[in-house]
């Protein structure tokens, strides 16, 4: 079992969540999108697993580096 | 009896000098294990990176004390048929450790590829200055480093990284322009994780400091990450075929190659209508270039690091050119500190071989905040403005989506010299964006409106299509089109045949 983390890539407001806690995601599924300089940004889980922590929450802004969704692999 | 008769009657061919020659060659090419990960011994190496039976040794016999070679293999050979100069570190004698002998073996081959004008490849496996050569040593490395920023203004460098490379040896790769890390094999740094532990007491391990990850996607310092020796081998090889041997030379002429229909019918529907909403700028561009057929036709360089925006190698009208272009898909396609010196850094290498730069533009701006200011935005984004004015090859520009501020005159706008600009029908440009465009512009009477939200809304709409739309910058010649999506490869084909043509 190892934990691998989606990142902010920039400095950027949470602004949709689409996975939660508990939730199985395949990687490359989009577990959020920030916005920043007016874009949408997509993030995608790196890997696949089970979502074991979202640590920010919508609305949030975040620094590039920061973690948003924790997924746990086998 | 003629003389001649005379002493080859009297002195028998005696084979004694030729057994010491094959003897000693024994002795030298004698085949050394490669250690931990490596694949191949230097002289192996130097064989496979160039065409076959091509690579021919200088010096084979120097070496830099009783046993062992110069701790360098240097030579020369043909890569698709062209000479290359190779330098090869032989980790088997002393780590690879550069000394006075190591260095100048170097520097004798970097100054032939001067002097004649052939690409130098350095495939570099070395643990640093070699201690025993004392001053020696330094003064020697310093001699390689003068002679790859000498190389720099005359002829391409190409840097493999096989092994752990460091100190000194890792800034003449920095020097030289496009490295590439072997996986897990290759690292570069300036200091190793004891002297990193012992002077400030971070615990590192080598791979963290200076392996290929942190250095193809943090750093910025070498360009190209690969699984193994021979994909190395491969993509310098790549690399050399988009280059000419030196600086006024051409490269090889390939085939010319339209693009895929279906990409090309693909194109008005790439950019999406919404300005925030992102896309895939490589849909674009394989809409625009040749199509690459076999894998060969394009060479993305630092794919991972400052991913926001794209720098690469490709075709047009079968002739080489630097792409630059904004990826949405990767933070919004923003300039920034990073994205700014890999844009300035290519542009730079695409002028000095006369490589048309052509720039796909779709730009939200350059990312505000203290970060940047803390990194130099200022400084690298006036670096990238450099580049595009003082670039001598042909500039080519073409803004497809968003083009705002000072992030519309940093990619390669007609003011710093493009050659031909066009935008395509959708796109915007602007001061700034239209939310805030209208925020300044109307301050009194958004605060004074029964409903801001919808009135912001209508007059940034207002504002979208009767200022930011591209027809002003045309009409005034700023931009030398509108243009569909479908008419972007034609112009861009016209203009190279126009602006760089063929010797007759």
């Amino acid at each position: 079992m190892s934990t691998t983390p989606a990142v902010a890539d920039v400095v950027s407001n949470v602004w949709k969540l689409l996975t939660e806690r508990g939730a199985q995601v395949r990687q490359g599924d989009v577990l959020a999108v920030l916005e920043s300089m007016k874009m949408e940004i997509p993030v995608h889980a790196p890997v696949g697993g089970r979502v074991v922590e979202v640590p920010v929450v919508e609305g949030q802004i975040v620094q590039e580096g920061d973690t948003l969704v924790l997924i746990e692999t086998d | 009896m003629t003389q001649l008769d005379a002493l080859t009657s009297t002195r028998p061919p005696s084979s004694e000098h030729r057994d010491v020659l094959t003897q000693r060659r024994a002795d030298r090419f004698e085949r050394v294990e490669p250690r931990g990960r490596r694949q191949h011994t230097a002289r192996e190496r130097a064989e496979l990176f160039c065409d076959p039976g091509s690579f021919v040794e200088i010096a084979p016999l120097r070496t830099a004390g009783s046993t062992g070679g110069a701790g360098v293999v240097t030579g020369w050979g043909t890569v698709a048929g062209r000479p290359v100069v190779v330098a090869s570190h032989d980790a088997a004698v002393a780590s690879g450790a550069i000394g006075a002998v190591f260095a100048e073996t170097v520097q004798r081959a970097q100054e032939l590829a001067i002097d004649r004008g052939h690409p130098i490849v350095y495939i570099n496996d070395s643990g640093g200055a070699r201690i025993h050569d004392g001053i020696h040593a330094l003064h020697g490395c310093g001699g390689i480093f003068a002679l790859n920023v000498k190389a720099s203004r005359r002829v391409p460098q190409i840097s493999l990284i096989l092994g752990p490379c460091a100190g000194a040896a890792a800034y003449s790769p920095a020097l030289t322009d496009w490295t590439i890390m072997v996986k897990e094999q290759g690292q570069m740094f300036l200091t190793g994780p004891e002297i990193v532990r012992a002077a400030t007491g971070e615990d590192a391990t080598a791979d963290e400091i200076g392996g290929s990850g942190m250095h193809t996607r943090t750093s910025g310092v070498a360009h190209l990450e690969v699984e193994d020796e021979d994909e190395a081998f491969d993509r310098a090889r790549r690399l050399l075929s988009f280059l000419p041997s030196h600086v006024g030379g051409r490269p090889a002429a390939v085939q010319a190659v339209p693009a895929p229909a279906e990409a090309v019918e693909r194109l008005p529907h790439v950019v999406p209508e919404k300005s925030s909403i992102v896309f895939d700028m490589h849909d674009v561009l394989d809409g625009v270039l040749d199509a690459d057929t076999d894998g060969t036709g394009r060479l993305e360089l630092s794919p991972e690091h400052a991913p926001s925006v794209i720098t690469m190698l490709a075709r047009l009208d079968g002739r080489a050119v630097g792409v630059v272009a904004n990826q949405p898909l990767r933070r919004g396609g923003v300039l920034d500190a990073k994205a700014s010196v890999k844009i300035s850094r290519f542009v730079d290498f695409c002028a000095r071989y006369d490589l048309p730069v052509v720039t796909f533009v779709d730009v939200p701006g350059f990312l505000p905040g203290t970060v940047e200011e803390g990194r130099g935005v200022i400084t690298q984004g006036a670096t990238m403005l450099r580049a595009y004015v003082e670039a001598t090859s042909p500039v080519l520009t073409v803004i497809v989506r968003k083009a705002y501020g000072g992030a519309y005159i940093a990619m390669g706008a007609r003011s710093l010299g493009a050659d031909l600009t066009w935008a395509w029908s959708g796109s915007e440009i602007a001061v700034m964006g239209p939310g805030g465009a209208v925020a300044l512009l109307h301050r009194r009477a958004l605060r004074d409106a029964e409903d801001p939200d919808a009135l912001r809304e209508e007059l940034a709409a207002e504002y979208r299509e009767k200022v930011a739309r591209p027809y002003l910058a045309a009409e005034a010649g700023i931009l030398d089109d509108v243009i569909h999506p479908e008419e972007t490869r034609d112009r861009l084909v016209q203009a190279v045949r126009m602006l760089a043509p063929e010797p007759a």
